[in-house]
C-alpha cells in the first residue's frame, strides 16, 4: 500500500463539482438500471463505440470507468491479490484486468455494487496480446458473450495527423481500415438488436454525432486558450473530470451543455488572470493515463516550486480524436474516430509526433512520463516520444508506476522524484 | 532477399517469391544497449536483440523484413522500426507488415484474404505460383522425414525458447524434449492450405485466419497443451513461461488444471528470465533427475 495515496486535489471550478456530483448521480442510476432492473447492459472498453450504444440507449459500463471506481475505493490490491491467489500471475497487465479481478475475487460485500451482474455482452478492440484473453475469461465468468474488434495494422503514417484528421480522416486514418470498423460495427449492431430487441435509429446517430463535435469542440476550444494562457487558469486535476466525464455521455444535453459550461469557465479565469497555481513558474506535461489512487500528486508541487502540470491528454485529444467533419457519412466518421484511438496514444510516429508538438503549442518546460511496469500498452511509444521531446528542448522524466495499482505508488517519493528531477535539470 | 520477424506468417507465399530468407537471425545474448534506448521493458526479449542486431546492419543483406499482426510485440516493432528509419536513426532493410485478422468472424477472414491478396500484389507472386508453393507443402508435408525420436519424452510447453538451451537441460536429464525454439516456431508451416482450391490466396488466407498458435489465436491453450501431451506421450512436463508473456498467461490456471489432470510429474515455472539466466535449466534438469530417480 503507498504511504500517502488518496492524496485530494484542490478544485476551483464550480463546474468540477457540478461533473463529479453528476457522474456520482449517474452511477447511481447506472446501478439501477443494470442491477436493480436488469436493464440489458454492456461492459466495453474506452476505445469501442460507445456511440453505438447511446443511439440505442443501451447502458454501458466501461472498463477503465469501472477499474477507476474500484481503485479509487482502494480495492484494486484487495482484487490483485485475489487474482494471483486464483493462479493468474501476479504480473498481469493491471489496466484492463481490474474489473476481472472484481469478478473473479467473487466479493460481494466488498465489490462496488455488489459485483458486476451479468451483461449482453462485453465489447473491446484488440489493441494488444492480452485484452482478447482478458475479455474471454470475464465473458466466461459472467456467463456473457466476448465481442471482439480488430485493430488492424495502420501502414499510412502521418506525423501530424492531429492537424488533418477533422477534415481528412479518410486518407489519415486509411480507407480499408475505416472500412472493416464499418463492417464490425454494423455487426455489433446486429447483435444487440438481436439480444436487446432495441433498434438502431440511423438518424438519431448522425444526431448525436453532431452533438458530439459540438462537446469536443468546446473543449477542444477551452484547450487551445489553455495552451495559450498564462499562467495556466486550471490544473489538470480539473482538466481531466471536466473532460472524461462528459466525454463517458458524449453526445447527450447533458454533456454538450457541461461542456459549454467548463469552457466558459476556463475563459473567465484566462480573462480574469486567475492561474490554478498561486504562482505559475513552470509547465510540467503529464504524459500517461491519470494516476486515479492519487489525484493529489499532480498539484504537490505548485506552491513550493510553482510547477503546474497544465497538459494531460485527455483534453487536448478532444480536438483531433473526437471531431469529424460528418460527410454525410457518420459510421465512416465514427469508425475513423474509433480505428485508432488508442494507436496515436501509444505508437509512434502519431504518440510522439503529437505530444510533441502540444508540448510546444503549450509552452512545456518539462514533461512526466508514466511508464507501468507490467502493460506493454500503456508503456508503448514513451521512450521514442520521450526523445523526441527532449530533441526539442523538453527535458522528461520517466517514473515506473501504475495508474491503477496503488500498491507500488508511494505519493512522498514520486513528488520527491519530480522535485529532484525539475532541480537537477536546473528548472526549479 | 525477404526474412520473418513473427508468427504466423505465410510460408508458402514466401516460399513462391524464391526470395525466402527465413527468419531474421539474432542472437539472444546480444548487449543491447542501442535497443534499450528506444524499446520499452515489456516488450518480448527477441524484439530487443532483433532491433540491436538491426542497428549493427546485421540485416543490410536483405531487402525486406516481415513483421505479423498476429503478434503484439511483432507488430509493433514494426511501428518502431519505421519510425527509427523515418528519423534517420536506423538503416537496412524495408519494414512491411502483414496484417493478419484472428478474431472468428466472417469479417476478419475477409480482412486476412484481401491484405494477404494485397502482400502477394507487392512481392510479385501469381496465383499459380502461390498454388505451386501450397502443393509443395502437401508434399512436405507428408514425406514422413521426421521420424520419432527414442528415449521418454518432456514436453516444453509455454514460451518458445531463444535456442535449444532448455531443450540441452531436458536431455542431460535422459529425457528428449518436445517443444519448439522461437524460429522453429515461427517457422512452422502448421497444417497444408487446402490444394486445388481455384483461389491459393484465399486458401492460404482461411489457414492464417484459423491457425491455434500464437497470443492472438482464439484456440483454447489448455486444449492445445492436452493435446501437445498426447500427441508428444510425454512422461513429464515443463510448462515455462517468462516475465514479458501478456497473452498466454492468462491461461495459467486453465493450463495448470490440464497438467494436473493428466496425471503426470510437472515443473511450472513463471516470470522467468528469457536467457535462463534464473537457474531454469538447472531446475528443469533437476526436476527431470527426479522424476527418473
Amino acid at each position: 500500500m503507498s504511504q500517502s495515496a488518496n492524496q485530494r486535489s484542490r478544485k476551483m471550478l464550480a463546474c468540477t463539482a457540478e461533473a463529479t456530483a453528476y457522474q456520482k448521480a449517474f452511477g447511481q442510476d447506472l446501478r439501477r438500471r443494470v442491477v436493480d432492473d436488469q436493464e440489458p447492459y454492456a461492459i466495453v472498453q474506452a476505445d469501442t463505440p460507445h456511440e453505438l450504444f447511446h443511439a440505442m440507449g443501451i447502458p454501458i459500463v466501461t472498463n477503465q470507468w469501472w477499474s477507476a471506481y474500484i481503485s479509487a475505493k482502494q480495492l484494486s490490491g484487495r482484487y490483485f491479490d485475489a487474482m494471483v491467489d486464483k493462479g493468474f500471475p501476479a504480473n498481469s497487465c493491471k489496466y484492463c484486468s481490474l474489473g476481472l479481478a472484481c469478478t473473479l475475487a467473487n466479493e460481494p460485500e466488498t465489490a462496488p455494487w455488489g459485483g458486476l451482474p451479468s451483461p449482453t455482452v462485453l465489447v473491446a478492440r484488440l489493441t494488444c496480446d492480452c485484452i482478447q484473453h482478458v475479455f474471454g475469461l470475464w465473458a466466461h465468468e459472467l456467463g456473457s458473450e466476448f465481442f471482439a474488434m480488430e485493430a488492424p495494422a495502420w501502414e499510412h503514417k502521418e506525423e501530424d495527423w492531429y492537424a488533418n484528421a477533422r477534415a481528412d480522416w479518410e486518407r489519415v486514418y486509411q480507407p480499408d481500415r475505416i472500412a472493416q470498423m464499418v463492417r464490425e460495427m454494423e455487426d455489433l449492431i446486429v447483435l444487440l438488436e438481436e439480444r436487446t430487441g432495441r433498434k438502431f435509429d440511423a438518424a438519431k446517430f448522425e444526431t448525436l454525432m453532431e452533438r458530439i463535435n459540438e462537446q469536443e469542440g468546446y473543449i477542444w476550444e477551452a484547450a487551445r486558450a489553455i495552451g495559450e494562457a498564462r499562467p495556466c487558469p486550471v490544473s489538470i486535476a480539473e482538466q481531466m473530470p471536466n473532460t472524461m466525464i462528459p466525454q463517458w455521455h458524449r453526445g447527450s444535453d447533458w454533456a454538450v451543455a457541461h461542456a459549454r459550461k467548463f469552457r466558459d469557465e476556463v475563459l473567465e479565469r484566462i480573462a480574469q488572470g486567475q492561474g490554478a497555481a498561486t504562482q505559475e513558474r513552470l509547465r510540467l506535461m503529464w504524459i500517461g493515463a491519470g494516476v486515479w489512487h492519487d489525484p493529489g500528486f499532480y498539484q504537490a508541487l505548485e506552491e513550493n516550486l510553482g510547477a503546474v502540470f497544465v497538459w494531460s491528454m485527455y483534453m487536448p485529444f478532444a480536438g483531433p480524436a473526437y471531431i469529424r467533419d460528418i460527410k454525410g457519412r457518420p459510421m465512416e466518421a465514427l469508425a475513423s474516430r474509433v480505428a485508432s484511438m488508442n494507436e496515436t496514444l501509444h505508437l509512434p510516429p502519431w504518440m510522439s509526433g503529437w505530444i510533441t508538438s502540444e508540448a510546444k503549442r503549450c509552452g512545456i518546460d518539462a514533461a512526466v512520463i508514466l511508464l507501468p511496469p507490467d502493460n506493454r500498452l500503456s508503456q508503448s511509444g514513451t521512450k521514442l516520444t520521450a526523445l523526441a521531446l527532449e530533441e526539442a528542448g523538453v527535458p522528461v522524466l520517466m517514473i515506473d508506476a501504475d495508474m491503477v495499482d496503488a500498491k507500488i505508488w508511494d505519493h512522498d517519493r514520486m513528488v520527491a522524484m519530480v522535485e529532484a528531477f525539475l532541480r537537477d535539470k536546473g528548472l526549479a | 532477399m525477404i526474412a520473418i520477424a513473427g508468427p504466423n506468417l505465410p510460408l508458402e507465399l514466401l516460399t513462391a517469391t524464391g526470395r525466402h530468407a527465413g527468419v531474421v537471425g539474432f542472437d539472444p545474448d546480444l548487449e543491447t544497449p542501442r535497443a534499450d534506448r528506444w524499446l520499452e521493458s515489456k516488450f518480448a526479449p527477441w524484439a530487443r536483440a532483433v532491433l540491436e542486431g538491426w542497428a549493427q546492419g546485421a540485416y543490410d543483406d536483405l531487402d525486406q523484413v516481415l513483421f505479423s499482426r498476429a503478434d503484439d510485440t511483432s507488430q509493433r516493432l514494426y511501428y518502431y522500426v519505421c519510425e527509427l528509419q523515418r528519423r534517420g536513426l536506423l538503416g537496412g532493410p524495408e519494414a512491411i507488415v502483414l496484417d493478419i485478422a484472428k478474431i472468428p468472424r466472417r469479417t476478419s477472414l475477409d480482412r486476412t484474404v484481401e491484405k494477404l491478396r494485397e502482400m502477394g500484389e507487392r512481392l510479385c507472386v501469381s496465383e499459380e505460383a502461390l498454388e505451386k508453393a501450397i502443393v509443395a507443402s502437401h508434399d512436405r508435408a507428408g514425406d514422413g522425414s521426421t521420424a520419432p525420436g527414442e528415449g521418454r519424452v518432456c514436453l516444453l510447453a509455454g514460451t518458445n525458447p531463444p535456442d535449444m538451451r532448455l531443450h540441452e537441460a531436458v536431455a542431460r536429464a535422459g529425457f528428449r524434449a518436445a517443444g519448439r525454439t522461437l524460429a522453429q516456431e515461427w517457422l512452422d508451416p502448421g497444417a497444408p492450405a487446402q490444394r486445388d482450391s481455384g483461389d491459393p490466396y484465399a486458401a492460404l488466407g482461411r489457414k492464417l485466419h484459423a491457425r491455434g498458435e500464437g497470443p492472438r489465436s482464439f484456440a483454447d491453450p489448455a486444449a492445445a497443451l492436452r493435446a501437445g501431451l498426447a500427441a508428444s506421450g510425454a512422461e513429464a512436463v515443463v510448462l515455462w513461461r517468462i516475465e514479458e508473456d501478456e497473452a498466454q498467461c492468462w491461461h495459467l490456471p486453465q493450463e495448470r488444471a490440464a497438467i494436473e489432470a493428466s496425471g503426470l510429474p510437472s515443473l511450472i515455472l513463471t516470470r522467468r528470465d528469457w536467457l535462463g539466466r534464473d537457474g531454469s535449466a538447472a531446475q528443469i534438469e533437476s526436476f527431470l533427475m527426479e522424476v527418473s530417480a
